[in-house]
């Protein structure tokens, strides 16, 4: 139980932390405790619920699964780093929009996976935005409104995706690509 | 000024949650705090023989252990605030940590305080008890037999009371043409919001100010009972509701756990903060339903019903939580009949003991449970006499004219157009199709089936007086304080506590509405006793019908007053004026007007105010209704049940729901949805599940079948508004609705797709290994 | 919980008997076992390690021998305690004569709280029955070892 520390540095949110932690505390409990990021929930002890997802090296990963010597020398994306009200993250956008919160405590980790799922499908259909969500509970909304909030923010997403490749292919031609 | 009312404005309370800086209780830190966590049994009955801490005590770090013979006489137990009356009530003392004996796996018997979450974790685990193991029941009819291990003394045969309404002789089902006979099994389901339970305590040893933080529905009846427990008198105790991760009723009770951060942060003179983790939950949060319903329906071979008489025999668990004992009965009994006309009804409800977790309120309560039952009796009745279950309804549904309805059991229904939302919903399905598609299906071996749900259900909690004379030991009134500042801006104070219902929104929406002013420059401020006059909270559907109505009436009285000083300050009379787009005018004299804020500038300023009128421009409201609301509505469920696996799909949903003119539709769409998959949960997944020796087997989200989106089809909701003639708003709220009407319209589904197995009825949930056993059976019996 | 185990044996039931009973080959052969000390007759007091999926820790209890009928049948009653929880069991062991030798059937029923029950339940009928299949291996192994054929 008395265990020797160890440090552990993380690049959170843009920014490198460093910190003596026990080996056996959680990312979860490392963000929340240690570090004061506590947008990050913990909604269970079972790694069922998806509360407390965060993106570990741009992965979706559920924070309560990892040590936060696992995180060492890793990046970390919480929802205090996915965007704030001057600038909200089409994710952020979408659940705004759409109503795709109610009580707002699943919510930042139901948004990481939003992004997660994003990264990988950035053109989901509602079946596979429902498949996606496999890893999240939301008590309150009932779903309908976070897979809702998660096409509004696809389609952002491909919308300014669309809009960096035709610049990206306007500039090609143009200038012979730099 | 815009029609702000029905408008599908974005959430205001959003900001701060989609960008991680809410601020729930957990994420409280302060300088100096300490962490407590709870040693919880292990037995479902024993008397503890020894307790050694000392172990737990040696840990570095650890604080302080306290065991329930160390606050023995220091602090008072939990209270029940349900006194049902002419029940011959027995309310058996709830220690907020067992002294001798345990009742259930979770009853708190010691806590340890630690400097850290870690390290309290640890201590706990070395505490030593020595338990002497007392044979358990877990079920409430073996409970109450004759030889039934007894729970407390004072309570022979577990039987905590006995509560009858109504009266239906037997003749009248002797003589009945069809009476049918059925009884359902309302499992035990557990609430589970994703935020679990937490407090924080904060003890200020010089003045004797105590803040407790913790997740509540309703912060002022905390302080109400935790002042009494605790001996803290309410002007120096401060509750606080910071942001809360959902409640579906489980955070409306005062539970042990909130008293003893208080009790320990005020004994060691440190802040003390104590989570709850999903396991704790599992088994130390209140669990809803677990109802035995015995039902008989009379009526007569052409569909119409004549009498209702039913028995529930109630679960509570192994104490008397906050709100428990009226769920089984007022909140369920006085409903039964639902929708229909139904002449005659009479329920008796036996709430009973067991060793097993405190059940209460659950999304619903009890109204769930109501909707349940008339709803799959009215389709067994119609199967018994060969009518289609939807012309059973319209036959027997109140009619539009009827209103208001005086039901068999004493409720007035408020209003309603019963008819109208059924026929609104057949609109957005085509049932002859359906039936015919139906048929077709059946000749290939797949099974399609269609349920519906026409529902009632008793929201706005409720008329003071009638709380009192069915023994809820509290009013049920709501406050208002709506506060005009110098500059216009408005600060809004009420006594309803919502926890994801986005009333922050609504409620600014009504005073936009009522006062012409921008919504962005009205502020909800809820949840915390030091700023908020007396209230009583968010549950039972009441924010709106009643904490919003008392927002819409204070609002009036600021009207009355501002139309004073304009009147003055126009040099006109009162009656010359009229109140449009934010300024009052002069009839007939365009241009000759004085804005809202103008108005409340000179209200501050008092030069010139008109004679007896008071500075500043503030009103409160008390409101208490004089009648609860009743929303109704009708769901239908279409879908198929696997012939080979017994799995149910889900093809379509489609929910009409009246709860009155709806505020904020976008708002209101989500309350139903989240409702819908509650109540299907029920249906399909959820269940708590006992071991003979009253062990969860069902403790975490690995056993407990949780709703996940992939379960389900996209809904499709409308909403048709009857107002109601009760409030000023004539809203009726929309929080349970979903959750009510829901269950039985997917059970009706299952049971017509099994119907050519000869299936009549199944307990829920409905699992696959429920129903393909149920085919089986029918493949077997065919 | 109720348990059924059957192990065949390759030898005489006077011989499975003698080695069920015998306390070095029991703490040889008992999965885990740290401790094993007979404090009177017929019972032990024991230590145990578990490992049951998400679950593990060590287990302090007593071990009971009882209703001996040699070399047919017996009782063993067991009750546990550690962190994650409490174990009682209570089997009865019957030695049936078969071709190859013995079977050795076990019928047992368990109860556990806390942890155990509320985590664990859903394995521990599988798991309960691994422990109790490694357990009899070993003794069959014992036995090889120290009846040269």
């Amino acid at each position: 139980m008395e265990t020797g520390k160890v440090n552990v540095t993380v690049t959170v949110n843009g920014v490198r932390r460093s910190a003596m932690v026990e080996p056996r505390m959680l990312l979860v409990h490392f963000l929340r405790d240690g570090l004061g990021l506590v947008g990050t929930h913990i909604g269970c002890d079972t790694s069922q619920c998806g509360a407390c997802t965060v993106l570990l090296d741009g992965e979706a990963v559920k924070s309560c699964t990892v040590l936060a010597v696992q995180a060492d020398g890793s990046d970390v994306t919480t929802v205090e780093g996915l965007g704030d009200m001057e600038n909200l993250h089409p994710v952020q956008e979408g659940f705004w929009e759409k109503h795709g919160l109610q009580c707002g405590f699943c919510t930042p980790g139901v948004m990481m996976t939003a992004v997660g799922l994003l990264k990988q499908n950035l053109n989901p259909t509602e079946e596979e935005i429902r498949e996606g969500l496999e890893g999240v509970l939301c008590r309150c909304t009932g779903y309908q409104n976070i897979v809702r909030a998660v096409q509004y923010a696809a389609a952002r997403m491909s919308e300014s995706e669309g809009h960096r490749e035709v610049a990206a292919a306007g500039d090609d031609s143009g200038e012979g690509g730099r | 000024m815009p029609n702000v009312f029905g408008t599908p404005l974005k959430r205001r309370e959003d900001p701060r949650l989609i960008t991680g800086k809410g601020n729930f209780t957990d994420d409280i830190q302060l300088p100096g705090m300490l962490y407590m966590a709870v040693l919880r049994s292990p037995h479902a009955h024993a008397r503890i023989k020894r307790i050694d801490v000392s172990a737990a005590r040696q840990v570095p770090g650890v604080v302080a252990v306290y065991t329930g013979k160390d606050l023995e006489g220091k602090m008072g137990t939990i209270p029940t605030a349900w006194l049902v009356p002419d029940s011959d009530i027995k309310t058996p003392p709830h220690h907020a940590l067992a002294v001798d004996q345990v009742r259930y796996v979770g009853d708190g018997i010691a806590l340890v305080v630690a400097e850290d979450r870690y390290t309290v974790r640890d201590a706990l685990e070395l505490i030593d008890v020595e338990y002497e193991e007392l044979p358990p029941v877990v079920n409430q009819e073996e409970a109450m037999k004759d030889g039934a291990p007894q729970l407390h003394e004072g309570v022979p045969n577990n039987i905590a009371f006995h509560w009858k309404a109504g009266e239906v002789p037997d003749e009248v089902f002797d003589r009945a043409e069809v009476v049918i006979r059925r009884r359902f099994y309302q499992q035990r389901l557990i609430p589970n919001p994703m935020e679990t339970r937490a407090a924080v305590a904060q003890y200020n040893p010089s003045s004797g100010e105590m803040t407790i933080w913790c997740t509540s529905q309703n912060p002022h009846i905390h302080r109400f009972i935790l002042s009494g427990v605790l001996g803290i008198p309410e002007t120096k105790l401060q509750v606080v509701a910071p942001d809360v991760g959902g409640g579906f009723g489980c955070k409306i009770a005062v539970y042990p756990d909130e008293a003893l951060v208080g009790y320990v942060a005020r004994d060691l003179r440190r802040p003390v903060k104590w989570t709850e983790d999903r396991r704790e939950h599992f088994t130390t949060t209140t669990h809803g339903r677990d109802m035995i319903l015995d039902v008989e329906l009379a009526g007569k071979r052409d569909g119409t019903l004549t009498a209702l008489r039913i028995k529930n025999t109630a679960n509570l668990g192994a104490y008397l939580s906050t709100a428990a004992p009226g769920v089984p009965t007022i909140l369920f009994g006085l409903i039964a009949p639902g929708p229909y006309k139904i002449p005659k009804a009479a329920v008796e409800v036996i709430g009973v003991l067991t060793n097993t977790t405190p059940t209460d309120a659950y999304r619903g309560a009890g109204r769930p449970e109501a909707t349940y039952q008339i709803e799959r009796m009215i389709d067994l009745f119609a199967d018994e006499i060969g009518m289609d279950p939807l012309e059973i309804r319209r036959k027997n549904l109140i009619r539009e004219d009827e209103f208001p309805f005086d039901n068999a059991l004493g409720l007035q229904y408020d209003s309603g157009n019963y008819h109208r939302a059924l026929n609104k919903a057949l609109e957005m399905i085509n049932y002859d199709q359906f039936r015919k598609e139906q048929e077709e299906a059946r000749k290939k071996g797949r099974y399609l089936g269609i349920g519906f749900s026409t529902y009632v259900e008793i929201c706005g909690l409720g008329p003071s007086k009638v709380a009192g004379a069915v023994g809820f030991q509290g009013g049920l009134w709501e406050s208002a304080t709506v506060r005009v500042h110098p500059s216009g801006k408005i600060s809004v104070f009420t006594g309803a506590s919502p926890h994801g219902q986005g009333e922050e929104t609504t409620f600014a929406q009504i005073v936009s509405q009522k006062l012409g002013v921008p919504v962005e420059d009205i502020e909800i401020v809820h949840g915390d006793t030091n700023r908020i006059s007396m209230g009583w909270g968010t549950y039972g559907s009441r924010t709106t019908p009643v904490g919003g109505s008392a927002i819409a009436i204070a609002c009036d009285r600021v009207l009355e007053k501002a139309k004073k000083i304009a009147a003055h300050a126009l040099e006109v009379s009162e009656s010359d004026l009229d109140f449009e787009d934010g300024a009052f005018q002069v009839q007939g004299v365009p241009g000759k007007k004085i804005t809202f804020q103008e108005v409340t500038l000179q209200a501050y300023l008092a030069w010139n105010l008109p004679e007896g009128v008071e500075p500043s421009l503030e009103a409160q409201s008390f409101y208490d209704p004089a009648n609860f609301v009743y929303p109704f509505g009708t769901h239908i469920c279409i879908l198929e049940v696997d012939g080979e696996t017994g799995e149910v799909k889900l093809k379509k949903y489609v929910a009409v729901d009246d709860p009155g003119p709806v505020i904020n539709p976008m708002v209101a769409e989500g309350q139903v949805h989240g409702g819908i998959v509650q109540g299907i949960g029920q249906a399909l997944w959820e269940g708590a599940v006992y071991d003979e020796n009253g062990q969860l087997i069902s403790g975490t989200f690995m056993d407990y079948a949780m709703p996940k989106a992939r379960f389900f089809p996209a809904f499709e909701t409308a909403f048709t508004e009857t107002p109601s003639p009760v409030n000023p708003l004539g809203v009726k709220g929309i929080g349970e609705t979903g959750t009510i009407a829901s269950t039985p319209a997917v059970v009706n589904a299952v049971v017509d797709a099994l119907k050519p197995f000869g299936v009549k009825d199944l307990d829920m949930p409905l699992t696959p290994e429920k129903v393909w056993k149920a085919m089986q059976k029918g493949r077997r019996e065919a | 919980m109720r348990i059924e185990v059957r192990h065949p044996f390759s030898t005489s039931r006077k011989v499975v008997w003698k080695f069920l009973q015998d306390e070095e080959v029991l703490r040889r052969s008992l999965p885990g076992c740290r401790k094993l000390e007979e404090v009177s007759e017929g019972v032990y007091s024991a230590e145990l390690g578990l490992n049951v999926g998400p679950v593990k820790g060590m287990f302090t209890g007593e071990v009971k021998l009882s209703e001996l009928r040699e070399p047919e049948s017996y009782r063993l009653t067991m009750s546990g305690k550690g962190k994650p929880g409490e174990i009682r069991g209570d089997a009865r062991i019957r030695l049936e004569e078969a071709e190859e030798g013995t079977v050795l059937i076990c019928n047992a029923e368990a109860h556990v709280t806390g942890v155990l029950a509320s985590v664990g339940q859903r394995v521990m009928g599988s798991v309960a029955k691994l422990i109790l299949s490694q357990f009899f291996k070993a003794v069959e192994k014992e036995i090889r070892h120290s009846t040269p054929k």
